[in-house]
């Protein structure tokens, strides 16, 4: 495969891959900034909804006033926190990663993927038990069917954002956790543990943004 | 594996094209220039696919009252798929995608762009998008590119996956868009500085913003409609209390910037070639590219002008149609930048240099028409009539895709190792040429007589220059067949080998043997002068 | 000047064309000039005898940079003054206008004129007077654009928008739809007639199988609709302050909301406000006062509740309380808790407008199972809901307000039902658990 002619992977652990049509200088800062415009992507992909979420609750007030408190406050809390312990030890296991300690990059990054099942446990919790309360944004459905705006958005907002929380826990898993257990990363590289936690610390901060937007402000 | 790595025999030297073979050894390439190829085989299917579209509307029109469409969803269908196919699927790929990827690392002295693989999954992702779009026209959309809500929402045709195709197609854009930034900030040869940058380079780089910063707005907002129709998020559809104008919004800040995405490439591709064939200077080099930046940050908040009678506020109106005028100065700049450049200069008239002289006129309609359209009282006239029509017809068309053909030309002898034939390529850029403006100039005329677009059908006043256009119509895409075939037969069948520099160009994609070879310069190019150092006498007064 | 555009038929079309002329005169000086330079300099500097002749190192020039950026802005300045100046124009009905309102829906126009006279695909105005069409549509975007008016703006459903024109000649004119709408959407077309003055009352007069077919007169539906949803409880139509603003003379109205922005009555304003009322609260007014009847309206009836109180003068008279509570519920001569039931029932006293018996939340708390129960105060106190609790909350309403409501019940009970009457009330209170 001309892959292979890109990125050669044959080299000893903790040395950075040796890529052909760049030095590995370059290539990190190339992935770094790489990674940091993704990231300006994404916050403009929730832009959208964030703005769109304004427009809706300046619509319909009083029913974004009165829905959110059918929203579960105490497992929004617990979420935010499990998520901002997560994003600590995301940031724990990069300097665990320069420091050339691969198993701890490798306990922390578990960790963090660990908050990410909590995480999406609790969601599930919220999930059911509202569709148990028949608050579904399903036009046909009668019950709720005054909360229809407020629940339209809050699945799309929760629902994009768990689906971020599930690829931040691949992208650690494939890239942080398992090069880490072959011992991979040292000072001299440790590019894909970065850019990892990097991408963790959105999805963390996006909640951040839609813990009060949705729970508290209302 | 059926890649065979191939060594110099005989007389044939190794290049990107035959240093591997066989059909997996493309599908696998992340060589830039190869998935230039790629790129350039997928769109060409689709504008051959939206051309027909056209083709068929036009044939629908020529006279008034039914023709030969029977029912006016078969039209509508059409004209959906001519605008999805040219828009998403051919030009917004057309030039960053294509040339982009060939000339970006060649220009600056890389062997390839910051992610071959990235590179190449984009063009997957484009792929597999347009094999979603096209199913979903075994159930077809009638809504128009725009797709806009309610009626979007509400019909019953397969909106959800051609909103979801344009989705993925849009991840593509992002994608590339961000390979070549990163591309040009990291991966300059020694020497080329900021200001060495080629203007193609620059606008480029201009376009590569918008795709990265643009997108994501109208990827999240296709998602919204697809929320709309599967589960009644109640955002966009009034009868569930959301804002159709909010779609409108949020899917113009993204549909006005992609205008710019079609047409900077094609900016920077006339900057190239009218220097070469000039053997003159660019004139104003710095600003032409402070103008290329001008244009990608202005082009971010005029989105509104597309919606003067959409229901935003008069106060919304009157800024935006302001902040409209502001993209037509440096857009002057340039024309008038270009123009200066062939003073005193040594010009011959090679097709790519025909091409680049049409563009100019071209763009100069285009421009002067848009200045109509940014005039509040005269543009709620115009708005959805055919001279909108003609206008973006003259901006996509005359400006895009003139240029990506010009391109073609131009880099041709670089891209294929062959030399085209000049003569039928003259004849072909003659009826493109007549045929284009056959076409659309008569739609301004309709347009200022009131003819509403996205029309089946017409009042019988309008009959004579609806037959005109469809004449013009049938020329214009007997001219592309013609230039495009051209092309294809002298890269297959050619036997003019090309040299190295056959232009004589001091541009650093030409200082490589043609074609290049698998990572283009034997050795990394060092960079000492100006990208455009033409001019043999010593005299510099202007 | 060019007549590009075509016939004219509206007042301010001329400068509509004005505009155009000035822009198209000006494109194509520009475009010939800059054409003209390129072809000149490639014939004078062409390449002869296939050699490459000596050529300047010109790499730009400030001087004239600095023009061709500023010669380009000043025009734009000027070509965006005269598009701005037409377009005020477009957009400032003078408020003697005729308005017409008009409905979008796949695949027609419906009209339909202040005394109720409905037309479809056929609108008809007469010279020289100002129209003004107050446009909605019943289900996707349209647009309606009227070439010889210069005159053109989208339809949406949910919302109103408006367009105006002063015909100026008489004639028979087409009037087009512009955003894609479907199927045949080319074939939603109507005609404009503008008649003179003289036959365009005789034709709007006109008696005949069309009129008699035709509904009410909108505001006449609003008018019944004042009194049948409850409107007249919380807005009065002769100025006196109730529980919500007045609606004498509301249409046009401008003032203050409570968080100190202007607002300015007009058809989406009242549209907000019945749908959506809490998006904007009138200073001095409460917030959480009236109750969304989003669901409870149709559009048509929205429509007719804003023409109705674009009448409202103070001529008009309906007033609320038809003396009844006292003698219905005597007459009954049942027991208390019959009687308590006929006074909460009455229209006239208007309990159940804000309260349901039902359990559902209205304006104010329900009544179902309010007896007995325990309310916690918007103080944070709480409160057993005892007889003394109601008496107080019917005489003095904002005397205990409970949490998550507002200070909105009017205080007209006091006087108005005895001590007796109250007594009554308690016991079928009692009797909704």
């Amino acid at each position: 495969m001309s892959t292979s002619a890109i990125v050669d992977h044959n080299v000893p652990p903790g040395e950075p891959p040796i890529i052909h049509h760049m030095d590995s200088n370059t290539a990190y800062g190339a992935a770094k900034l790489g990674m940091w415009l993704f990231l300006a992507t994404e916050v403009l992909l929730f832009a959208v909804m964030f703005c769109s979420f304004a427009i809706m609750r300046y619509y319909h007030l009083a029913e974004f006033h009165d829905a959110s408190h059918h929203l579960n406050l105490w497992a929004g809390a617990l979420n935010t926190a499990i998520l901002l312990f997560s994003s600590y030890t995301a940031a724990v296991a990069v300097t665990k990663a320069q420091q050339g300690d691969n198993k701890g990059v490798a306990r922390n990054f578990g960790i963090s993927v660990f908050c990410g099942f909590l995480f999406l446990m609790v969601k599930t919790f919220e999930y059911t038990g509202k569709a148990h309360h028949g608050m579904f944004p399903f036009v046909w459905n009668s019950h709720f069917y005054e909360y229809k705006n407020f629940l339209g958005i809050y699945y799309c907002m929760t629902g994009l954002h768990a689906l971020h929380v599930i690829i931040g826990m691949v992208v650690m898993t494939l890239y942080g956790i398992r090069p880490a257990l072959k011992n991979r990363f040292s000072g001299k590289y440790y590019t894909p543990v970065e850019l990892s936690a990097l991408y963790w610390h959105l999805v963390d901060l996006i909640w951040i943004y839609l813990f009060p937007l949705l729970y508290l402000v209302g | 594996m059926s890649a065979h790595t191939h060594t110099a025999h005989g007389s044939e030297e190794l290049n990107y094209l035959n240093w591997k073979t066989g059909i997996w050894s493309w599908l696998t390439s992340t060589d830039h220039k190869r998935i230039c190829f790629l790129y350039l085989f997928a769109i060409m299917i689709f504008f051959i696919g939206g051309g027909i579209a056209a083709l068929l509307m036009r044939t629908e029109l020529a006279f008034s009252g039914s023709q030969f469409i029977k029912d006016p969803h078969t039209y509508n269908v059409l004209f959906t798929m001519h605008g999805v196919f040219m828009i998403f699927l051919f030009v917004v790929p057309g030039i960053p995608a294509t040339l982009g990827n060939f000339l970006i690392p060649l220009m600056i002295g890389a062997k390839d762009v910051a992610f071959p693989r990235l590179n190449l999954f984009s063009w997957y992702l484009y792929v597999v998008g347009a094999l979603i779009g096209g199913y979903a026209m075994l159930h077809p959309v009638d809504t128009g590119w725009t797709f806009y809500a309610p009626y979007s929402t509400t019909t019953d045709t397969s909106v959800s996956l051609m909103v979801f195709a344009a989705f993925v197609l849009g991840f593509s854009s992002i994608l590339t868009g961000l390979n070549f930034l990163v591309t040009i900030h990291q991966l300059r040869a020694p020497g080329m500085t900021w200001m060495r940058l080629p203007v193609f380079v620059w606008a480029s780089y201009a376009t590569a913003v918008i795709q990265t910063v643009a997108t994501p707005v109208v990827g999240m907002t296709l998602l919204l409609v697809i929320a709309e129709r599967t589960f009644g998020a109640g955002i966009f559809d009034p009868s569930k209390g959301g804002d159709p104008v909010l779609m409108e919004h949020l899917f113009w800040f993204y549909s006005h910037p992609v205008v710019y995405i079609m047409v900077l490439p094609a900016f920077g591709v006339v900057g190239e070639i009218i220097p070469v064939f000039s053997r003159k200077p660019l004139f104003g080099y710095k600003m032409v590219v402070i103008s290329s930046m001008a244009i990608a940050a202005v082009g971010f908040i005029v989105w509104a002008h597309h919606m003067f009678v959409a229901g935003i506020s008069d106060f919304s109106a009157k800024f935006f149609s302001i902040v409209t005028f502001l993209v037509a100065i440096p857009t002057a700049i340039k024309v008038f930048n270009w123009v200066s450049t062939m003073y005193k200069g040594s010009i011959s008239f090679a097709t790519p240099m025909l091409y680049a002289m049409a563009f100019v006129f071209l763009f100069m309609v285009a421009g002067t028409t848009g200045i109509y359209l940014a005039m509040l009282g005269v543009d709620v006239y115009y708005h959805d009539t055919y001279f909108v029509v003609a206008h973006f017809h003259y901006t996509i068309q005359g400006g895009a895709v003139i240029g990506l053909i010009a391109a073609l030309h131009f880099w041709f002898p670089k891209m294929s190792g062959k030399m085209y034939n000049e003569t039928v390529s003259k004849v072909a850029f003659a009826f493109l040429f007549l045929g284009f403006n056959l076409t659309f100039i008569p739609q301004f005329v309709l347009g200022m007589d009131g003819m509403p677009r996205r029309y089946y059908d017409y009042p019988a006043q309008y009959q004579t220059l609806h037959t005109i256009s469809t004449i013009g119509a049938y020329l214009n895409g007997f001219g592309y067949m013609f230039a495009l075939v051209n092309l294809l037969w002298t890269a297959k069948f050619g036997k003019v080998k090309a040299p190295r520099n056959p232009y004589n160009s001091v541009s650093l994609e030409w200082q490589t043997q043609s074609p290049p070879i698998h990572e283009n310069f034997p050795e990394t190019p060092v960079v000492d002068k100006d990208p455009y150092h033409y001019g043999t006498a010593t005299h510099t007064h202007a | 000047m060019l007549g590009l555009l075509g016939e004219q038929g509206s007042e301010f079309a001329h400068k509509v064309d004005f505009a155009n002329d000035i822009v198209t005169i000006i494109s194509v000086i520009c475009t010939v000039a800059i054409v003209g330079t390129m072809l000149y300099f490639a014939v004078i500097y062409r390449q002869r005898d296939g050699k490459d002749h000596e050529t300047p190192m010109i790499e730009g020039n400030n001087t004239l940079e600095v023009i061709w950026t500023v010669f380009p802005t000043l025009v734009c300045i000027w070509v965006a003054w005269l598009g701005y100046d037409s377009f005020v124009d477009l957009r400032s009905p003078p408020a003697d206008a005729m308005e017409i309102n008009v409905t979008g829906r796949k695949w027609a126009w419906d009209f339909q004129y202040k005394n109720g006279k409905k037309t479809t695909s056929e609108i008809v105005v007469p010279v020289d007077q100002p129209v003004k069409l107050i446009m909605t549509s019943k289900d996707v975007l349209h647009s309606f654009f009227v070439p010889v008016m210069r005159t053109k703006m989208d339809v949406i459903p949910g919302r109103y928008t408006y367009e105006w024109f002063k015909p100026i000649k008489t004639g028979d004119f087409q009037v087009f739809c512009t955003e894609y709408c479907g199927n045949e959407h080319s074939k939603m077309l109507a005609r404009l007639k503008v008649l003179p003055r003289a036959e365009f009352d005789r034709w709007l007069a006109d008696d005949s199988e069309e009129r008699k077919l035709a509904a009410l007169k909108p505001s006449d539906l609003g008018k019944e609709l004042y009194a049948g949803k409850q409107c007249i409880s919380c807005h009065s139509l002769d100025g006196t302050p109730r529980v919500g603003p007045t609606w004498l003379k509301a249409f046009g109205r401008e003032g203050e909301l409570a968080d100190g922005t202007k607002y300015k009555i007009d058809e989406n304003y009242i549209r907000e406000s019945i749908l959506n009322p809490q998006a904007k609260t009138v200073k001095g007014y409460p917030a959480m006062g009236m109750p969304s009847y989003q669901g409870q309206l149709s559009d048509d009836e929205i429509t007719g509740i804003i023409e109705f109180i674009k009448t409202v003068d103070g001529s008009q008279k309906i007033d609320v309380a038809p003396e009844a509570p006292k003698k219905s519920a005597a007459a009954a001569g049942a027991t208390p808790v019959e009687r308590g039931k006929a006074i909460v029932h009455d229209t006239g006293n208007l309990c159940i407008t804000c309260h349901s018996i039902d359990g559902s939340k209205l304006v104010g708390p329900s009544f179902k199972g309010l007896w007995g129960r325990q309310e916690k105060l918007s103080d944070g106190s709480t409160v057993t809901v005892d007889a003394a609790y109601i008496k107080e909350s019917i005489w003095k309403p904002t005397a205990k307000i409970v949490e998550g409501y507002g200070p909105v019940m009017p205080a007209m009970y006091e006087g108005k039902l005895t001590d007796e009457n109250l007594n009554d009330v308690i016991e079928y209170l009692k009797t909704l658990q």
